[in-house]
């Protein structure tokens, strides 16, 4: 059989390295065009032979590779990736047709990071080895170090390096939970292994209650920076500004924090010694971060910061869901996963194509955009009603999900959450009543609506939001299958 | 095929007329008002053919359900009282459409008026007929966003921008609540079910809720040191998002403001496809509320509040399209009231109540069509400007005048005749009186009562200062076209003889929705648990009680015309324009100041940003402290630091290595 998920991981890094040795904007955007494409059609390919009814990892791949440190070349999707695999799948030719029509200096190593991204994201999502996943977890790293220091805006420098050394620091702390994981399941067992599987099934038989729990927070520490979730979220407002249109696309497909907890964290979760407290603690942060984030897009004046923000909100929802250890809001938590990923891709597509033909982002010098690009302003109205969880789009059923199964066992965070509710919808519609509406502002000159390339590219995002709004199945029955998987697991041990 | 089975296709096909009126539109002539006109006729047939056979067979209501994720599902439920709401919505929807194909023929892009027209009827249809609760808040928003989208039509007009965005917030506040509503409902049942919802089973579906009221009642939640039980929380949750959408007291500041829009974008709201929709909701799940201790009294008193509060500032408005936009939060005042009487009447509140939304929509689209007709002929909505209007559009005149009389409720007790308005606020008016009787409260039925002579006075105010008299300035007006003056007169027709016709036989109809219908409740044991006592008869007023509404209206309208038709009482002598009474009226209670000032952006939410922004300051400061500490460290490393991916990726494998070699090393020593 085709060794399919080394295939998405491979093509892209490949058609990396192909792509860095091009000469013009042509050649490389062509090429990773036909690697973006190929990664889609073989993920969808994958997708129809996906059991949405087990839980299990398939497509598995598994080849020894150290056998004296227990590493191995171990991969497979279950219902916790495969939507995210899909999500990067979806997004990033889109991407690609999206920059189409952009000048920019070096396209050859623009286009490169791009697809190395990709490959890296993928890795992880697909790697059942801790080895491999920490490897392409730091692999995802580079790239987008890259594409803001060398493409970003005035701030770049600071924002790369910030951005960097943060998560660099909170994947140090996670490999250390790795290594107590490793080392405390070696001692047990006699043969060192990094299998993922294998080493979340040994987490109970660790017998010190501390070094679970330590185990277990040096891991959420690494996942929760990644989401971010306040209060470890302030390296992602620069780093999301500051990067090119494309950059910030590439940071919000990066689903890689919220993946950790729903494919680690909370199977590991009813073993550690406090388990409440464990609970505590993310319902904490992720009510927090969705109210908090919500009062800083408030107050913010740059559109693109706004977006920000409001992803630290909106990512609120993904720890809060897994907190509330329901079925129900688990899965919901994973589908705000991916439909977080569309929304906010349009999102910052918006902004950047707004920075570009205004030359400012600040949300009051703008003005009456909507009658100068009414493709856009439908196109943006339509995200931003998705984004402040309008039902009948994506980002409804997740929260309703979140929301009504988080209220079983976590009713005051929910409330908390609730609150935020009013104040999201006023941000949105805030920017958008300065921005697109009202009298036209003449000093900002003439502006162009969006070309084909974006029409299209965004249009569609903009249909699977309505599709998946409307119809969310396709993607929640094999996260609702995985999240019982889990969730049941916490019944069993009275969590 | 039975006519049943076409149920879905009611909200469908309005939603597919948006699809193609939004793509297709701009190349057909009129913006393609043909669309949503044809479909929105067919999904009037559809539903009076449904009423029509529920009329004659109750028991065949419309019921079907499919499964859409997790424990949800999406169906339509098509009982009586959704049957006579979808027919009433259909149909004023349809006729404004008719008419808007005349009002829009200057406006730059009347096709997307009529796509966003037909989306917002397609909302309201899905709303009516939704069997869960869930569904029902889906469309619930829907029509929230269309009527952003309507009310801000003219978005290049800041204050349309506005306008929309405040009605978009304002009834955002209500549709929180009613959203933690629905959760708090959902987690009780999921923990009623004990976490284990067999196959098949929705649990958000209404008969599924209504069957579980008893267990819900029972559950108890200490607020305040008070036991508050659960389905009284979750009622005025559900009832915080009906004072959103239907402008009660205090989130109505949003709707005198909607009228940004065009003219019949306030009739449709007004009338049909927004502001109903809190009134349908609480009447949907009446059985809940009769079974919530306290919920239905706070119900009745704040109707009847709103519906006096309203009223006293309709009375002072200049803005033809003002004083009607108040007319309408006060007349929702008393559909409320009519809901909250159920204290004491029972099922039938929901008939009595229902029945005055269904008449005030015919008068009230009527009102604000004869509006749009004068402001379309004459250019100003400013009624000191108008005067005489009445000679140059007579079929507007007269259409307005049996409006008024509708909205009045001018009518004879104890025989059939009368308006529309009369029959039903009548019932009203005499169950708050009932209520009165029953609970020894009889603060709503005075303000009922009061309510209803400002009511008359307020909208003859409104014709003689319009239509009577000389014209106060020089205006070239001229008769509307057909096409709006015909859908004027059928509504003419229905505000004035529906009523009459329909009274008794209606009121039977829509009451028995839960008791022999798609659910079997007993309401008297509802009731009970609620701690209600029924009243056991009705319709034995004393006489002067029956007569009391007509006589205030009678007065109201003698005032008006003493002032404002005759002249020979001046005004402006016995009510100085600074009069406080006066000048609070006028400024409406000064409601705008303290909402900008006192809940203020700049209080509440300036505050929390500072802090926020404060805050994250405050973390990226020990951020930066800890990196540059790392970064003095690694000084000396600094020849590193060359910006080449390849270096930066040997350093992150060597840095990982070590480290793998540095824990394996600390591990072996331990």
């Amino acid at each position: 059989m085709l060794p399919i998920l080394s295939l998405i991981v491979l093509i892209p890094l490949i058609f990396a390295a192909l792509t860095l040795l091009t000469k013009t904007k042509e050649q490389a955007r062509s090429l990773a065009l036909v690697a973006t494409v190929s990664v889609l059609l073989l993920t969808v390919y994958m997708y129809f032979n996906f059991d949405s009814s087990i839980a299990d990892n398939q497509f598995e791949e598994l080849v020894q590779w150290v056998p004296s440190l227990g590493i191995t070349y171990h991969l497979g999707v279950d219902g916790i990736s495969m939507p995210l695999i899909l999500l990067n799948a979806i997004v990033l030719p889109l991407l690609v047709l999206f920059t189409w029509n952009d000048d920019r200096k070096s396209p050859n190593k623009f286009y490169a990071l791009i697809l190395a991204t990709e490959g890296a994201v993928i890795g992880v999502f697909t790697a059942l080895d801790f080895f491999l996943f920490y490897v392409f977890w730091e692999l995802t790293l580079i790239p987008l170090f890259f594409m803001v220091s060398i493409w970003g805006g005035p701030n770049k420098h600071h924002a790369s390096i910030k951005f960097f050394i943060y998560t660099h620091v909170a994947s140090l702390v996670m490999l250390l939970g790795i290594f107590g994981l490793y080392f405390a399941a070696w001692e047990n067992t006699g043969t060192p292994t990094l299998d993922i599987p294998i080493l979340i099934a040994q987490f109970q038989f660790i017998e010190s209650g501390i070094a679970k729990d330590m185990i277990f927070l040096a891991l959420l520490f690494g996942f929760i920076v990644k989401i971010p979730s306040f209060p470890f979220h302030s390296w992602l407002p620069d780093a999301y500004t500051e990067a090119p249109t494309a950059g910030s696309v590439l940071f919000v497909m990066l689903k890689i924090g919220g993946y950790g907890l729903f494919k680690i964290m909370l199977p590991m979760l009813p073993f550690t010694a406090s388990p409440n407290l464990m609970i505590t603690i993310m319902a904490v942060l992720g009510s927090v971060s969705i109210l908090y984030g919500a009062f800083l897009a408030l107050s913010q004046k740059d559109l693109k910061k706004m977006v920000a923000y409001s992803s630290v909100s909106h990512m609120g929802y993904v720890t809060l869901g897994a907190a509330g250890i329901v079925s129900l809001s688990v899965s919901g938590a994973m589908f705000q996963q991916f439909s977080h990923g569309l929304i906010m891709s349009i999102m910052f597509m918006s902004c950047g194509i707004i920075n570009n033909a205004t030359g400012t982002r600040i949300i009051n010098d703008l003005g009456g955009l909507a009658q100068k690009m009414p493709k856009l302003a439908v196109i943006m109205v339509v995200t931003f009603m998705a984004s402040l969880g309008l039902p009948g789009l994506s980002g409804f059923i997740a929260e309703v999900s979140v929301l009504a199964g988080a209220f079983v066992s976590l009713p005051a965070y929910v409330i908390i959450a609730l609150l935020a509710i009013v104040i999201t919808a006023a941000y949105h519609l805030w920017a958008l009543q300065r921005a697109m509406f009202g009298v036209y502002n003449e000093k900002l000159g003439t502006v162009a609506d969006i070309n084909s390339y974006q029409t299209i590219s965004m249009g569609i995002i903009v249909i699977l939001i309505l599709y998946f709004g409307l119809n969310p199945s396709p993607v929640l029955d094999m996260m609702l299958t995985n999240s019982e998987h889990i969730t049941s697991l916490m019944a069993v041990m009275g969590v | 095929m039975a006519v049943e089975d076409f149920a879905f296709l009611i909200p469908l096909l309005p939603a597919l007329a948006f699809v193609l009126t939004f793509f297709l539109g701009k190349k057909l002539p009129t913006g393609g008002a043909i669309i949503p006109i044809a479909a929105i006729a067919t999904s009037f047939v559809i539903s009076l053919l449904i009423t029509l056979n529920l009329l004659a067979n109750p028991e065949e209501v419309v019921n079907q359900s499919y499964n859409w994720f997790s424990m949800f599902n999406i169906g339509i439920l098509v009982d009586p009282l959704a049957a006579v709401m979808l027919t009433m919505v259909s149909f004023v929807s349809l006729l404004i459409h008719i008419y808007s194909v005349g009002y829009m023929s200057h406006d730059k892009a009347p096709s997307r008026y009529f796509a966003e027209t037909a989306l917002f009827t397609a909302s309201m249809l899905g709303l009516i007929l939704s069997d869960n609760i869930l569904q029902l808040f889906i469309c619930w928003e829907l029509v929230g966003v269309c009527s952003y989208l309507l009310i801000g039509f003219w978005y290049e007009k800041p204050s349309a921008a506005s306008a929309a965005k405040k009605a978009f917030l304002t009834t955002r506040v209500g549709d929180v609540m009613f959203l933690a509503g629905i959760v708090i409902l959902f987690s009780d049942l999921f923990k009623i079910f004990n976490g284990t919802i067999p196959e098949g089973v929705y649990i958000l579906r209404f008969d599924e809720i209504f069957t579980h009221i008893p267990e819900i009642a029972a559950l108890n939640a200490n607020i305040l040191g008070m036991d508050v039980s659960h389905i009284t929380i979750i009622t005025l949750l559900f009832f915080g998002g009906a004072v959103g959408k239907s402008g009660q007291f205090p989130l109505h500041v949003w709707l005198p403001d909607a009228m940004e829009g065009p003219t019949t974008v306030s009739a449709l709201i007004h009338a049909a496809t927004m502001v109903t929709a809190g009134v349908y909701l609480v009447a949907r799940t009446f059985p809940m509320f009769i079974a919530a201790p306290d919920s239905l009294m706070i119900v009745a008193y704040l109707g009847a509040f709103t519906a006096i509060f309203a009223a006293t500032m309709g009375i002072v408005m200049n803005d033809i399209k003002r004083v009607l936009a108040y007319s309408t939060i006060s007349q929702l005042g008393y559909m409320m009231l009519g809901l909250g009487v159920g204290a004491a009447i029972g099922a039938e509140a929901v008939g009595i109540s229902i029945f005055h939304l269904i008449n005030h929509a015919f008068f009230k689209a009527l009102l604000f069509l004869c509006a749009g007709s004068v402001i379309h002929a004459v250019g100003t909505h400013d009624m000191r400007q108008l005067g005489g209007v009445a000679k140059v559009m007579p079929i507007t005149a007269a259409t307005m005048i049996a409006a008024s009389l509708a909205l009045a409720g001018i009518g004879i007790p104890g025989t059939s005749i009368g308006t529309s308005g009369f029959f039903s606020k009548d019932a009203i008016i005499e169950s708050a009186y009932l209520f009165g009787e029953t609970t020894g409260t009889w603060i709503p039925y005075a303000l009922s009562i009061a309510a209803a002579l400002l009511t008359s006075l307020y909208i003859f105010r409104l014709l003689f200062m319009t239509f009577y008299g000389k014209p106060r300035t020089d205006y070239g007006g001229h008769e509307s076209p057909a096409s709006m003056t015909i859908p004027l007169s059928i509504l003419a027709v229905f505000a004035l003889v529906f009523g009459g016709l329909t009274s008794q036989r209606f009121n039977t109809f829509v009451s028995e929705t839960f008791v022999n219908n798609f659910v079997h409740m007993d309401i008297a044991e509802l009731a009970s648990i609620g701690g209600y006592h029924l009243a056991s008869h009705a319709g034995h007023e004393p006489i002067l009680i029956l007569w009391m509404p007509l006589i205030v209206a009678l007065a109201g309208f003698l005032i008006a015309f003493l002032v404002y038709g005759l002249k020979i009482v001046n005004m402006d002598s016995l009510v100085s324009r600074n009069n406080p009474i006066y000048k609070l009226l006028y400024n409406r209670y000064y409601q705008n100041a303290i909402f900008t000032n006192f809940f203020s952006v700049k209080v509440i939410y300036e505050g929390f940003a500072f802090a926020g922004r404060a805050i994250d300051r405050g973390f990226d400061w020990i951020v930066k402290w800890m990196s540059d500490l790392t970064l003095e460290a690694g000084e000396s490393l600094r020849q590193f630091q060359t910006g080449k991916v390849q270096n930066y990726a040997t350093a992150v494998i060597t840095g990982v290595s070590l480290l793998v070699i540095l824990i394996k090393v600390v591990m072996e020593v331990l």
